[in-house]
């Protein structure tokens, strides 16, 4: 990655970059949102077609939980990324386990674990209070590009690989096992394997987006542009496409803008508001070309 | 050649309501079956039964005469979200191949998809929102959908439901033509004339098998008076064990 920043930091100093390039962390987090933005986009669409809106905002809250678990269990305060791998994880398998075994509806049930572990979350940050500064937890919460390491663009690098290479194989049969199950059946396929496969890739984006976005706003950019795609679009290949490109350009853009107009704001406040900005032109284009 | 069909003891109940009971026969091979009986009468437990889609006692067992082959399905009913854009042909496309809708460069994959959409007559809605179809145009992806693989088991429930005469013809032309292929065909129908006119083995359903038989021989009028007497009698019967 020095190459990189040395790159960027050359073309400040000669004035083709702005200045906000010259920063290593600036460059980190832009290939952060260069890897988190299409994978979120992605999903988003089937995240829409699954009707599973509310169980990504659950999972990037559990997120919460899962970080201070690590902290109270000796992770760095800075990165616990075993503690919040593992909640997140059971988090989202155990919810679509119970989810296929009781008569609860869904968001009932989605709604029961979020409080859960928002509760439980907020219990343990209690304790947690004690051995870090309060204040990190804001950069949890709401994203922060200065936090994000070498080594986190690894670890950002080879979940998008895994998911992208998952994505590839299997997008088609996530799709069919959620619009006719029973067609999907028929034709042999495993509906609950892919279920579950695709539960797991959620939570592994959610993991991977929380330095950048935040634990609370992860899932509204698993939403916003695919909602934004849906409303553009006229095929299912555009719709992933479209809520790729506005997911991509939401990161870059929410990460950059704050940086450039030096406004205080968190990086996933700026790349929601961003991305709600897309949402809100093409509510209103689609108003006015049906008039 | 399609398969034959073995029902042995076939059971199926949901919580206290008995769906089916008993129910014992071999469908042959590269005929078309029609299930026929009333409503909740058991039609489409028994299709799921066969397909391997709800949890039965007894068995049923599929005999393949070349190893296992394909089975072609088309559901009751299928829902679609108007406003997601999954076009009939991404429909057709989902169920044909493995490349991804959004990375599919593939023309040979839309030839083939766009060929089994003419063969139902549904080639000019290839771009067509699933959702914004009626419901006999969806009926009809549906039935290009179980044709994709050439199947030789075709298990249709109910599929012209809410087609137009002219699908209705279209769609007992096919049906003539698979078994012609020696398709093993199943469906379920509630068209009495049109169930005649598909000269096929009809089977009766009510809970229990009530008779099997070639069509000219089980719709008779005095027949399928007797089924609707029994249904009565049957919901009384069930409403008394409930209580």
């Amino acid at each position: 990655m020095d190459w990189l920043r040395l790159l960027a930091n050359q073309g400040a100093e000669a004035g083709w970059l702005s200045e906000s390039f010259a920063y290593g962390f600036m460059v980190n987090a832009l290939v952060a949102a260069l890897f988190v933005g299409p994978l979120l986009g992605g999903l988003g669409t089937l995240v829409i077609a699954k009707r599973l809106a509310f169980f990504s905002e659950a999972v990037g809250h559990a997120a919460l939980t899962g970080i201070a678990i690590g902290v109270l269990l000796g992770e760095p305060p800075e990165n616990p990324i075993i503690g919040l791998f593992c909640f997140c994880m059971i988090f989202a398998l155990l919810l679509h386990f119970v989810r296929n075994r009781t008569a609860v509806p869904y968001d009932t049930l989605v709604g029961v674990f979020l409080a859960v572990a928002l509760a439980g979350g907020a219990a343990l940050l209690m304790y947690v209070a004690r051995k870090i500064n309060i204040h990190m937890l804001e950069n949890v919460l709401f994203g922060s590009i200065l936090t994000i390491t070498d080594f986190d663009l690894l670890v950002l690098g080879v979940s998008c690989l895994l998911i992208i290479v998952g994505l590839m194989f299997t997008f088609n049969r996530i799709l069919l096992a959620s619009i006719s199950p029973d067609i999907a059946k028929v034709r042999g396929y495993n509906t609950h394997f892919y279920d579950y496969l695709f539960v797991m890739m959620i939570t592994l984006v959610t993991i991977a987006a929380v330095k950048i976005v935040g634990a609370v706003l992860v899932g509204a950019l698993l939403l916003i542009p695919g909602a934004t795609a849906r409303l553009m679009t006229r095929s299912m290949g555009s719709f992933v496409l479209l809520s790729s490109l506005l997911a991509t350009l939401s990161c870059l853009i929410g990460t950059l803008l704050p940086m450039e107009l030096k406004l205080p704001i968190p990086s996933g406040a700026s790349i929601i508001l961003v991305a709600a900005s897309f949402f809100l032109i093409a509510t209103v284009y689609r108003i006015v070309a049906r008039k | 050649m399609g398969p034959s069909i073995s029902l042995s003891h076939v059971s199926l109940r949901y919580e206290n309501n008995i769906v089916l009971q008993d129910i014992s026969a071999t469908l042959g091979s590269g005929e078309c079956h029609v299930i026929m009986g009333p409503n909740g009468g058991g039609k489409t437990s028994l299709l799921r039964s066969i397909l391997g889609l709800t949890p039965f006692k007894g068995e049923v067992n599929i005999h393949w005469p070349k190893g296992k082959g394909k089975i072609g399905y088309v559901p009751q009913k299928a829902t679609f979200e108007p406003s997601l854009p999954l076009t009939v042909l991404d429909f057709i496309l989902l169920n044909q191949s493995r490349s991804p809708l959004f990375f599919n460069f593939n023309k040979k994959h839309k030839v083939k998809a766009l060929q089994q959409l003419a063969r139902l007559g549904m080639e000019d809605r290839a771009m067509f929102r699933m959702g914004q179809l009626s419901g006999g145009e969806q009926q009809r992806v549906l039935f290009a959908q179980a044709l994709l693989d050439d199947p030789d088991l075709l298990i249709l429930d109910e599929p012209t439901n809410g087609m137009d005469d002219q699908g209705v013809r279209y769609f007992e032309s096919l049906i003539a033509d698979l078994v012609k292929e020696n398709k093993t065909i199943l469906v379920v129908h509630h068209d009495i004339s049109a169930v005649r006119r598909l000269q096929a083995v009809v089977h009766v359903v009510n809970g229990t098998l009530l008779e099997s038989g070639l069509a000219e021989d089980v719709l008779k009028p005095n027949k399928i008076e007797r089924l609707f007497n029994h249904y009565r009698s049957h919901s009384n019967h069930q409403n008394e064990e409930v209580a």
